[in-house]
């Protein structure tokens, strides 16, 4: 693909999203904001795992941007649209709280703590019964966002996703590239030219926190109701990864393409098997690593590169 | 000598808090035992795994969880003591286990370590979501009578059944200590673990050793799945906490150390059980693990920055 293509499909990409709340309805409008938000998680998870490290903590991440949203709004009075820039600050802070500790550990060992996470924030707002709302969850009174308009709610979601864009755009050409990039390849090498590795992570996994946390404040405004089985729910860990992963790893188009093919295909599932449409995503991620570890993305570069030096051969020729 | 000076601090020290709480409030730690006997039981197969075949197995709890629900299931049809089920429950598993271990996890022995974590994860969830699909998310439980035999020793009254746990744990701990020192498998797979090219240089069938060892772990957790169904109701979700208190139990002992995973999971055991003691804590004890993870994590790269 060159650049005159991508920047026309980019363009058009954009046009259809904002001309999409004009004509329509509320249904579409819904899965729309469904798609965008697990795509915004999708960016951000592969842009820590840039860097080699992945976590398992989504959806702790959105279930602790979400209470801190909620819990701003019903207990501090916060006005809507301060709560969500504030589930952002608070998921980045605490991010940077724990990541000083769980950053020290690599791969495996980040994997699990983070995977340990969400079960742990659970815990803490099951047990924090009189300023949480405990098990029952809790409901901001004054009703949703907007008074619950699709539209508005529309955009406020494409505004989520369009911060996760642009700071995985931002990722991409900046110096984080290469630190992130020389920090997968290797380490050793990475830390004898003089990259902090500490640094780069810590500051990585704060910035994806912060904006995971911030899609958990948008994904409670927009419904107006957190419980702990709703805003922890498994969805959030798994449907991002699997997008990411099917379409391909270490890029930012990788997770847009995976995040059109199955958030459409998530919504359709939801309806069909309402208990149990995870296993598919399950089956998904084995296959996927299995046979295309770098995706439909890895699939097509592989292709194009086939044509040209198939093309190359035959010019020789 | 600091180092045996240090063991043998943490020794008296773990000593005197345990006379401690046995003065002041027995059936913590009688059942903090019981619950680190159970740990210990789960996370031994795991550190097997990782030692060995260095794969951290993320869909450890949920093979558990599987195991447990064949049991139920194959026990409501025949009628039959889950306790009788435990050696075929653990051959199935194995079996199960075996073939999963060829189909999935073998093809990313040689992936980068990334792909073997997100590989297990997937295995995990979909594990769960199939016995959801299957049987709901209600929960299941044996009613058996054996299992709320009490004993009294003075004014004190406790459950007794958990102490099977306890013996598992060393039956495991025991067995495969002497399998992994004794028996030419056992050397074989202890090699691999330690160096696999070595191992396959001196002609040992390295990928036959990683599935051998991998259907051994299985058939340990087999073995526990049948037992933790004596006890406790299962439903799908209910391994998954094991997954992470097991991988916990292995980091704070450290890799390949059988004896450590003991210590660690009374530790665990004893701590969760003395926050259950107590209303106000109760509902933190799930959270231990996770503190002790954290602890073990700070005091070891303290100690790295000092040498």
């Amino acid at each position: 693909m060159n650049r005159s293509t991508s920047r026309i499909i980019t363009m058009a990409a954009i046009a259809i999203m904002m001309v999409l709340p004009a004509f329509a309805g509320d249904y579409p409008l819904q899965v729309a904001r469904n798609v965008m938000m697990y795509m915004a998680l999708a960016i951000t998870w592969d842009m820590l795992l840039r860097s080699g490290q992945i976590s398992f903590g989504l959806a702790g991440l959105v279930g602790l941007g979400s209470y801190a949203t909620i819990l701003a709004v019903v207990r501090g009075g916060m006005p809507d649209w301060l709560s969500i820039l504030f589930a952002g600050l608070f998921s980045g802070l605490v991010a940077f709280g724990i990541g000083f500790f769980i950053l020290r550990l690599r791969h495996t060992y980040f994997s699990i703590v983070t995977l340990a996470l969400g079960e742990i924030f659970r815990i803490i707002i099951h047990n924090l019964h009189d300023f949480t709302g405990g098990p029952e969850g809790i409901v901001i009174q004054q009703g949703v966002m907007f008074g619950g308009k699709s539209g508005p709610l529309y955009w406020l979601t494409l505004a989520g996703l369009g911060v996760a864009l642009a700071a995985s755009y931002w990722f991409e050409k900046s110096k984080f590239h290469f630190a992130l990039t020389a920090i997968r390849n290797n380490e050793v090498s990475a830390k004898t030219s003089g990259v902090n590795i500490f640094r780069w992570l810590l500051a990585t996994f704060v910035i994806t926190s912060a904006i995971q946390g911030m899609i958990g404040g948008i994904f409670v405004q927009s419904y107006g109701f957190a419980s702990p089985d709703s805003v922890f729910s498994a969805d959030f860990t798994l449907l991002p990864m699997a997008m990411a992963l099917l379409g391909g790893i270490h890029s930012t188009v990788g997770p847009i393409l995976g995040g059109i093919l199955l958030g459409l295909v998530s919504e359709w599932l939801k309806l069909q098997i309402p208990y149990g449409h995870l296993v598919v995503y399950g089956l998904m991620i084995i296959v996927v690593i299995l046979f295309m570890p770098s995706g439909l993305l890895g699939i097509a570069r592989k292709a194009g590169s086939r044509k040209s030096t198939d093309e190359n051969q035959r010019r020789a020729v | 000598m600091a180092v045996k000076r240090q063991k043998a601090i943490t020794w008296a020290l773990g000593l005197a808090a345990s006379v401690a709480i046995l003065l002041w409030k027995p059936t913590v730690l009688i059942y903090g035992l019981q619950t680190a006997g159970l740990y210990a039981a789960i996370a031994i197969p795991m550190g097997l795994v990782l030692g060995i075949v260095h794969i951290v197995n993320l869909a450890h709890g949920e093979f558990m969880m599987l195991a447990s629900y064949a049991t139920y299931f194959a026990c409501k049809a025949l009628g039959m003591d889950p306790l009788f089920a435990i050696i075929p429950t653990a051959l199935v598993t194995a079996a199960f286990g075996w073939i999963i271990f060829q189909i999935t996890i073998r093809r990313a022995l040689k992936a980068p370590e990334l792909n073997q974590l997100i590989l297990t994860f997937g295995l995990a969830i979909a594990f769960t979501q199939v016995i959801n699909l299957m049987f709901t998310s209600q929960t299941y439980k044996m009613p058996l009578d054996y299992v709320s035999a009490s004993m009294d020793i003075g004014d004190l009254t406790f459950g007794t059944w958990s102490f099977v746990f306890i013996a598992m744990a060393m039956l495991f701990s025991f067995g495969l200590q002497f399998f992994l020192t004794k028996t030419t498998t056992g050397k074989a797979a202890l090699a691999v673990g330690q160096n696999p090219r070595g191992a396959a240089i001196v002609g040992i069938d390295v990928y036959k050793i990683y599935g051998l060892v991998f259907a051994l772990a299985l058939a340990l957790v087999g073995a526990m799945g049948a037992l933790f169904l004596t006890k406790s109701a299962i439903f799908p979700q209910v391994g998954s906490p094991f997954t992470m208190k097991s991988f916990c139990l292995v980091a704070m002992a450290g890799v390949g150390n059988i004896p450590g995973i003991l210590s660690a999971s009374i530790l665990l055991g004893v701590a969760e059980n003395f926050l259950r003691a107590f209303r106000g804590t109760r509902g933190w004890a799930d959270i231990v693990f996770f503190v002790l993870i954290i602890v073990v994590i700070m005091s070891r790269s303290l100690k790295g920055r000092k040498s």
